[in-house]
């Protein structure tokens, strides 16, 4: 007899960043349909489902509801920083434990967190190496006005400004934004090596169609001649994209287009049931990681605990569709493969650049530099595959 | 030029001077994730003013009033960190007299650590900044009265008025790439040898005679 165990979902499939909301929450459905379909496991899951629709004050109040009055200790939620600093107290108050399925900018660790997306050495840091290796360093940087975008620039600024380069511009929108004509202006009149794009939802989406257009109307060959990078552009955003969507360079853990049986599986379910939202992407995939997580951990512990779920995820690992995945014992984030796609007009990234193996997390970057010497996490780690 | 906000402090020497609870706990991990060497010592520890001594930012209870800190220069010149859970004007004063600039509130968290430690590695050396230049302004402050001395000893010797006389030693101070105030100091020395005499040639009125010593050129 399986122990049911229910958990919360704190995702927001609505409001401007809905897309990855809806990508998160059908990763996460696939993951519960497998462990509830699978006769070894131990435990059965049942979701709560609560959507903020987007606004960071109404994350605290859902979570609030879901650990007083449901008793519920083990959360999956989160996209947006703001809403992880958001809930985090109330998860330190009520002993509960929040997966966080999201890359994000790093610089926390939490015991009521596991972090099952990209820490910056795994996204930020090996963008920087590619753009500098590839692009040059004459940067502009364009992003919404929340942390993600504010610390992400500072890393790239700061491996730019040890190599020489420079910043041409640095403009930060509200989320949401979508009046950019005027940006995209300036960006073509610039002229970068490349543009760093920290825009999050509709800013993004807008901002890769104008700059496209602006590009084409001045005979640039954008892609080629004006590169847009960025640290979350997913496969759940490029059929939001339109016309616009092929070509963006992206920092990523996972693709829809890696090759391994686990991902062949994955992405054949993902394909067969959630095809409407694109094709799999890494949010999806994070949220997927950290339900079979903490199905692993729950049986594992034998309780719903806070502390005993915790002490039985440190060192998990857990055959993902990107690879072998470890909880790291140490800071709760995981060890993933970092890798460099471009985007495809069939709404996919072809795979460009991956490390050879899993990078252990360094959420506050104190071993991880653009211009590393350390061998391991060094640019000889990161070998090109096409 | 602004400089550089230290944020990696990886291979720091961290001493946290506190009982062995759940907040030594918390702290030597989190340290320990920002790379940190951590060493742990409970406060009545015999072993502290040793380990004082060799680290590079200390974490000190707050709650504890350790006399030995209470003595002056007790602590290094490193960074402290005030680790605080009882919050009465007794126990901050002594906070504030062992200089801890930057703290963190009991129960620890692993929110805020990073934070106080930021504050407190990069606020310091901001200070050791301002102690070094003032060290220097001290130092040409109190040659002042030596330069006076010579100008004068110069006016009466040569014959010169006052502009023409400080000019001379500024001139001389920069050809040989010296302070004027060392030059004055040179000047007034040999001419103290010159008249043969016991004659000290400062004005022995206050403690600037005693700061001489500190002047490499003139101990030869």
């Amino acid at each position: 007899m399986k122990a049911t165990i229910e958990i919360g979902i704190v995702v927001s499939t609505s409001g401007s960043y809905g897309a990855i909301g809806q990508a998160i929450c059908a990763g996460a459905e696939l993951a519960i349909a497998e462990v509830n379909a699978d006769p070894e496991a131990r435990v059965s899951l049942l979701p709560r489902l609560v959507d903020p629709g987007g606004v960071t004050a109404a994350y605290a109040d859902a979570v609030q509801e879901l650990l007083t009055s449901s008793g519920i200790t083990q959360v999956l939620g989160c996209y947006t920083s703001s809403s992880r600093k958001e809930v985090l107290p109330l998860f330190e108050k009520h002993d509960a434990l929040l997966w966080y399925p999201s890359h994000y900018e790093g610089f926390e660790t939490s015991d009521n967190v596991i972090y099952t997306g990209a820490a910056p050495n795994q996204h930020v840091i090996p963008l920087a190496r590619h753009l500098l290796d590839n692009h040059g360093n004459r940067g502009w940087f364009v992003g919404s006005n929340y942390v993600w975008a504010w610390e992400n620039n500072r890393i790239l600024r700061e491996s730019l400004m040890e190599t020489g380069g420079t910043i041409l511009g640095e403009r930060y929108f509200p989320v949401g934004e979508t009046d950019l004509g005027a940006l995209v202006a300036q960006i073509v009149q610039d002229r970068p090596d490349f543009v760093f794009n920290t825009l999050i939802g509709e800013s993004c989406y807008e901002f890769l169609r104008l700059l496209r257009a602006e590009a084409i109307a001045s005979g640039l060959d954008q892609p080629n001649q004006l590169p847009v990078a960025s640290c979350s552009l997913s496969e759940a955003e490029l059929p939001l994209i339109g016309d616009a969507a092929a070509g963006h360079l992206s920092s990523s853990v996972y693709f829809s287009t890696i090759d391994s049986p686990e991902n062949a599986r994955f992405t054949a379910q993902w394909d067969g049931r959630h095809r409407h939202l694109g094709r799999a992407s890494a949010d999806g995939e994070a949220a997927y990681i950290a339900v079979h997580l903490l199905a692993m951990a729950v049986a594992n512990a034998g309780s719903t605990c806070l502390s005993e779920v915790r002490a039985a995820a440190r060192g998990l690992r857990f055959a993902a569709p990107q690879g072998l995945v470890t909880v790291d014992p140490d800071n709760l984030h995981c060890s993933m493969r970092p890798r460099i796609g471009k985007s495809t007009a069939d709404g996919t990234f072809e795979i460009l650049r991956e490390e050879s193996s899993p990078v252990r997390p360094d959420p506050y970057l104190v071993w991880a530099s653009a211009k590393q010497k350390d061998g391991r996490l060094g640019p000889d780690h990161l070998r090109s595959v096409s | 030029m602004k400089a550089a906000v230290k944020t990696n402090f990886r291979g720091m020497r961290a001493l946290v001077v506190l009982g062995n609870d759940s907040n030594r706990f918390v702290l030597a991990s989190v340290l320990g994730k920002l790379g940190l060497d951590v060493q742990l010592l409970d406060p009545h520890d015999a072993g502290v003013p040793t380990a004082l001594q060799r680290c590079d930012v200390v974490l000190l209870d707050a709650d504890v009033n350790l006399e030995m800190l209470a003595e002056p220069d007790a602590l290094p010149d490193v960074p402290c960190i005030a680790l605080i859970g009882i919050e009465t004007p007794s126990q901050l004063t002594r906070v504030v007299r062992q200089g801890c600039i930057s703290h963190i509130l009991k129960p620890v968290r692993s929110s805020g650590v990073f934070t106080a430690l930021l504050l407190a590695v990069n606020e310091h050396e901001k200070r050791r900044k301002i102690a070094r230049e003032m060290a220097v302004l001290r130092q040409r402050l109190a040659g002042r009265r030596e330069v006076m001395a010579a100008v004068l000893t110069l006016m009466v010797a040569e014959g010169l008025d006052q502009d023409a006389a400080y000019e001379r030693l500024r001139v001389d101070a920069m050809n040989r790439r010296m302070p004027i105030e060392e030059l004055a100091r040179e000047y007034l020395a040999r001419d103290a040898r010159a008249q043969g005499g016991s004659r000290r040639p400062q004005i022995k009125a206050d403690d600037t005679a005693k700061k001489r010593c500190t002047n490499r050129r003139l101990r030869q």
